[in-house]
């Protein structure tokens, strides 16, 4: 996991979601393919890839994508 | 690539390709090779399919109209239901209410919940019930109280839900995992062993309130939980109202899944089990029979465990069957009675011993036994055997096993093929009817035509109003028969209980036995009575009996009892179902007259009575419309 482009793949690979790079920005409400359900098993897919356990309440309050790399990953 | 790993990789294709839908059919195949996490991804990318576009381009898919709500966020077991429902052929089509908002949902009559007419309504328990209403300083007592208001409460919404849902809907409850991080707050232990009984007494009576026959079932989690699965995450609660893991939904999704089925009747009635590797240690054709018996391998006891395993199952009806590539007289050496080896040859109803195809050793049960191949669960050790069985048998549930015995029996139980609502009276001597069944076949083999075969069998049949005791048994039959079902239909224990309350209303047990044995409840004709007549709604006739006129029998007898009833005619109904063409004739053969269609493909018949045909005369028969002490004879030479 190097960047967000790795989180969207993450995403995609496990979730079933459409997302592309250009959705890393947007606000989540906007992302047609973009579920709440998703967000709370996000965090186990990314405690899994990473090895260590993510700032759940940081992640849940992420509005994009971006902001869901950065709590998690880029912090 | 592994066939789980090639199912894989075509449901992300169809995906991809945007051809979900188009290839939904092929959907439950596909799954039936995916493991959990596989499941998990199928189930989001399913979950985002209409139900209606489904439905639109597959009529024929059964639909599962189901409800979730509970005390905090449920809408994560929406996937994992979608995924469960769609491995066993059946399309969700979801409704997920609000966040906590259970007590509304199922206590007010207009809730969007009942206008979604749900046939399952899941009432989902996380691990915060009871515990949210729980305040310092609290001692095993007020958890006690606090425990029976919900109790009283989950009550007063199963009778709402009875009142509001749909007839025949399931209300599902369950079990509240205990968290340890309750048990310690409190820290004297004698207080600490004190909750824990307060708590197992709040599970045990919330198990007591399962009644599938009148619509309300709990599901046990302690299974999940004991076996490794994490009940909360307890940051996902805090910060997400999300209480119960996603592990937790998804063994609540499989487990409520097969809820529905065994509601269904859809119930498995054939085990059919491969030999070496599977029921014992070795390779007969190498070893012979004495040693694999005797095998006491460090394995010996877990293929022991199995094997009892699979005599439970038989003792509750399930038919056991042996699909093995071997010879078959070292088969039938090793399968032979022995003091130390439960199953024997008795246990086994059919036993293909042979070298060809297993797929086609399955068919061959499954026509002997008189069952659809689908009511067949295939147990083996190869992955190639289990292959060769999916694709050749559509259907057929098919069980991996593999080199590990110790798993044997968690892998045939994982998926509850064998569940039915109620296990009857019935399903502990199915077995014995399948042995007299035998017993028949060699007599009729013997015999110099049929019809001097059915006189030798003295058939007697005696048809009246279901007892309270046969209701059961007349549900398992409405839900299971498939062959000789008129209309489809399908109607649950609390159905037909509401149609005894009716006047005029008919259900009657059909009865029957010969010199072989008793068959006990063979059948059941459901009526109704008006000024136009008897109204024959629907019949079905158990196909481990057809072909001995016991079907003829109880319809001539109808229309003799109809017409000294002064009725004026009886009207019947078929209906076309994947299973029943051949009883599209069955009216018309005993002289009723075609009377028009409906919007499903039936056909309405109706009988004047003025020329009534006989009973067969190899069967002597009793038939009786309404529950009376004398009952009325139906003698064919008085006609």
């Amino acid at each position: 996991m190097h960047t967000v482009v790795d989180l969207i793949s993450l995403a995609n690979e496990h979730l079933g979601t459409d997302l592309e790079p250009g959705d890393a920005a947007r606000d989540l409400a906007e992302v047609p393919c973009w579920d709440s359900v998703h967000l709370l098993r996000l965090v186990s897919l990314l405690e899994s890839e990473l090895g260590r356990p993510v700032p759940v309440a940081e992640v849940l309050e992420a509005r994009s994508l971006d902001e869901i790399w950065t709590a998690a990953v880029g912090a | 690539m592994s066939a789980r790993g090639e199912a894989q990789r075509e449901l992300r294709a169809l995906h991809t390709a945007g051809r979900l839908i188009d290839a939904y059919p092929r959907i439950p195949a596909l799954l039936a090779r995916l493991g959990d996490e596989e499941l998990d991804f199928a189930g989001r990318l399913l979950a985002r399919l209409s139900p209606s576009e489904v439905l639109t381009a597959h009529p024929a898919t059964p639909a599962l109209r189901t409800a979730v709500t509970g005390r905090s966020t449920t809408a994560g077991l929406v996937p994992a239901l979608t995924a469960q429902a769609a491995r066993h052929g059946l399309l969700l089509i979801p409704y997920a209410a609000g966040n906590g908002s259970y007590v509304q949902d199922l206590a007010d009559p207009a809730s969007a919940l009942y206008a979604h007419r749900p046939e399952l309504t899941l009432c989902v328990l996380d691990p915060l019930t009871v515990w949210d209403r729980i305040r310092p300083p609290w001692q095993p007592y007020d958890v006690a109280l606090e425990a029976e208001r919900q109790r009283l409460l989950l009550a007063e919404l199963a009778a709402s839900h009875a009142a509001h849902a749909p007839a025949g809907a399931t209300f599902v409850l369950n079990t509240v995992p205990l968290l340890r991080r309750f048990t310690h707050q409190l820290t004297g232990l004698a207080q600490r062993a004190e909750l824990g009984a307060v708590w197992r007494e709040f599970g045990a009576d919330l198990l007591r309130m399962s009644d599938p026959a009148a619509g309300v079932a709990v599901l046990d989690l302690e299974p999940l939980t004991s076996a490794g699965v994490r009940a909360d995450d307890p940051r996902l609660g805090a910060y997400a109202d999300a209480h119960c893991t996603a592990e937790l939904l998804a063994g609540y999704a499989r487990e409520a899944v097969h809820l529905v089925r065994a509601q269904r009747g859809d119930a498995k009635k054939c085990l059919v089990l491969d030999l070496d590797g599977t029921l014992w240690d070795g390779i007969l054709a190498e070893e012979g029979p004495e040693r694999v018996r005797a095998a006491d391998s460090l394995r010996a006891g877990a293929f022991a465990g199995f094997r009892r395993t699979v005599e439970q199952l038989a003792s509750q009806g399930v038919l056991l069957a042996v699909c093995s590539k071997n010879d078959p007289e070292p088969v039938a050496r090793a399968l032979a009675a022995h003091p130390d080896w439960p199953l024997s040859t008795r246990d086994f109803v059919f036993v293909v011993a042979d070298w060809g195809s297993k797929a086609e050793g399955v068919r061959t049960i499954a026509a002997g036994l008189g069952i659809s191949p689908s009511a067949v669960v295939f147990a083996d050790d190869s992955a190639f055997e289990r292959e060769v069985v999916r694709a050749a048998v559509p259907g057929a549930a098919v069980v991996p096993l593999d080199g590990e015995p110790a798993h044997h029996t968690e892998r045939l139980l994982a998926d509850g093929w064998f569940d039915v609502p109620s296990v009857t009276e019935e399903d502990r001597v199915r077995a014995a009817h399948y042995r007299e069944r035998e017993q028949r076949a060699r007599q009729q083999a013997a015999a110099k035509d049929y019809e001097s075969f059915l006189r030798s069998l003295d058939i007697s049949v005696d048809a009246g109003p279901a007892q309270d005791h046969e209701t059961a048994r007349i549900a398992q039959l409405s839900l299971r028969t498939n062959r000789f079902n008129l209309t489809g239909a399908r109607l649950t224990v609390a159905q037909i209980r509401h149609l005894d309350r009716d006047p005029d209303a008919l259900v009657l047990a059909v009865r029957a036995a010969d010199r072989f044995g008793d068959d006990g409840v063979v059948g059941a004709v459901f009526g109704r009575r008006d000024g136009a007549g008897l109204h024959l709604e629907n019949m079905v006739v158990s196909c481990r009996v057809l072909g001995r006129g016991i079907e003829d029998a109880v319809l001539a007898g109808l229309l003799h009892a109809a017409r000294e009833a002064g009725l004026p005619a009886v009207h019947a109904l078929w209906r076309p179902t994947a299973a029943n063409e051949a009883q599209r004739a069955f009216c018309a053969s005993h002289g009723f007259v075609a009377a028009g269609g409906d919007d499903r493909g039936g056909i309405r018949y109706r009988h004047a009575l003025t020329r009534v045909p006989p009973v067969p005369p190899h069967v002597r028969l009793r038939l009786s419309l309404v529950p009376v002490q004398e009952v009325e004879e139906c003698i064919p030479s008085s006609i």
